[in-house]
């Protein structure tokens, strides 16, 4: 098999090669997309190729946030948010 | 909006606010059953298997509670719409591709 | 020594050379390699973190869950803005370089066919909330004690209910013509539930969740025609993300 060396990249506008690349902070790409967006994306069901360790994602309870969890937390946003 | 989800998290460690997830929890159930009754009182009226008698007890009643839920909402410092429970239905009706 | 696993991102369409990619899923090294005449975008993981029972615990931490899936997608975007691709699906995790070469080997033709549909377009997401409605008059103070009272007060819910629900009838309908429209700009369509207010982070309820898949280039064009229809439907909300790479595509057709 061949293997295609991936370097990690330097910056956001992918500059010059040959250059020691800095390690990126967590945040790059600069636009942080939402969470709940990206889980909609992610956690669907379309599969492509199953992995030797076939999860299918609807069999485990995923984002288990307890409704009490999810309730408190509304309240202190509304509160946060000045309601 | 940035990050609702994370902050349900920060707030599971900060136990007021549990305090008051189990109020909007409970609430949340009463106000439930709260509405089931209404729609149900309403619906025997509509039908016109209740008398007016029947009917303005029944209004009575149920406004009472409905005054009930603004003062138990306020003790808690949650605001009615906190406990609606209109999950916005209209997924279904749009079509699947 | 660790158990290794192999934790797969993407497969791209990619010749060879040098690629730049950020840091995959715990900080690993991603690495590209050809198996099944495909490029594997894949890294190296630990199976005590990533192996089946692991995974069946870390995906119900959401913690854990935003911190993979955000280096997933950091991964899968760098990669999208590089070359076309078609993302696996989360959590595609592989005892081996053996074993996956093999599964990809085996599905090569179907995953060349699914890459090429999506031929390097990017998607772009949609969502519709209804606006809020403006309440009627308050309810009015305490006067249980007034005769008629309830009946008044039955009345009222009743005009309440039925208002309620034919402004969201019409919402729908309004939301399902926005739909419709941005549709016919779009090579594919794909439609998610809309999220519940509490993980929506607002209250108005979500009235369409949508991703479209565009041609290279029509992202602009989407743009203007989705403020477009936001100003032809003064009742509704529009939320335009994007680019995002084509995870609503990369499935199976039915």
């Amino acid at each position: 098999m061949a293997a295609v060396l991936v370097r990690r990249a330097g910056s956001l506008t992918g500059a010059a090669r040959g250059r020691v690349p800095a390690e990126l902070p967590r945040d790059f790409p600069a636009e942080r997309v939402a969470l709940v967006d990206l889980l909609d994306r992610v956690l669907a069901e379309g599969v492509v190729v199953t992995g030797e360790i076939t999860l299918s994602i609807a069999d485990v309870d995923l984002v288990t946030v307890s409704l009490r969890a999810l309730l408190a937390s509304v309240s202190t946003l509304n509160r946060q948010e000045g309601r | 909006m940035t990050h609702p989800i994370r902050r349900r998290l920060d707030a599971g460690d900060d136990p007021q606010a549990a305090e008051r997830g189990l109020a909007s929890l409970v609430l949340t159930i009463v106000e439930l059953l709260r509405e089931l009754m209404e729609r149900q009182a309403l619906r025997r009226v509509e039908e016109g298997t209740v008398t007016d008698e029947q009917a303005e007890r029944l209004g009575c009643t149920l406004m009472r509670l409905d005054e009930r839920m603004n003062e138990l909402v306020e003790e808690f410092g949650l605001e009615r719409e906190d406990l609606n429970l209109d999950l916005g239905p209209l997924g279904t009706l749009l079509p699947k591709e | 020594m660790t158990h290794e696993g192999v934790w797969v991102y993407a497969i791209a369409d990619h010749a060879g050379g040098d690629v730049f990619l950020p840091a995959g899923v715990a900080g690993t090294l991603v690495r590209a390699m050809t198996a099944g005449g495909l490029t594997v975008l894949a890294s190296n993981v630990d199976l005590a973190e990533f192996g089946e029972a692991a995974l069946r615990r870390n995906l119900e931490n959401l913690a854990w869950l935003e911190e993979v899936a955000r280096a997933h997608h950091d991964v899968v975007h760098a990669a999208a803005g590089l070359f076309p691709v078609l993302p696996a699906r989360f959590a595609t995790v592989y005892h081996g370089d053996a074993s996956m070469a093999a599964a990809f080997a085996e599905r090569g033709d179907q995953l060349r066919g699914a890459l090429a549909r999506v031929g390097g377009r990017m998607e772009w997401g949609v969502k519709v909330y209804a606006l809020p409605i403006e309440r009627g008059a308050e309810q009015v103070a305490t006067r249980s004690a007034e005769p008629g009272a309830g009946m008044a007060y039955l009345k009222r819910r009743q005009s309440e209910i039925s208002a309620k629900r034919q402004s969201s009838r019409t919402a729908v309908a309004s939301a399902r013509e926005v739909h419709v429209g941005l549709s016919g700009h779009a090579a594919s369509t794909r439609l998610y539930p809309p999220q519940a207010p509490a993980l929506s982070g607002t209250k108005d309820p979500m009235l369409l969740n949508a991703a479209y898949l565009l041609d290279a280039g029509g992202a602009a064009r989407f743009a203007s025609v989705v403020a477009e229809a936001a100003a032809a439907h003064p009742d509704l909300r529009l939320d335009l993300t994007g680019p995002w790479p084509p995870y609503s595509f990369a499935g199976q057709e039915a």
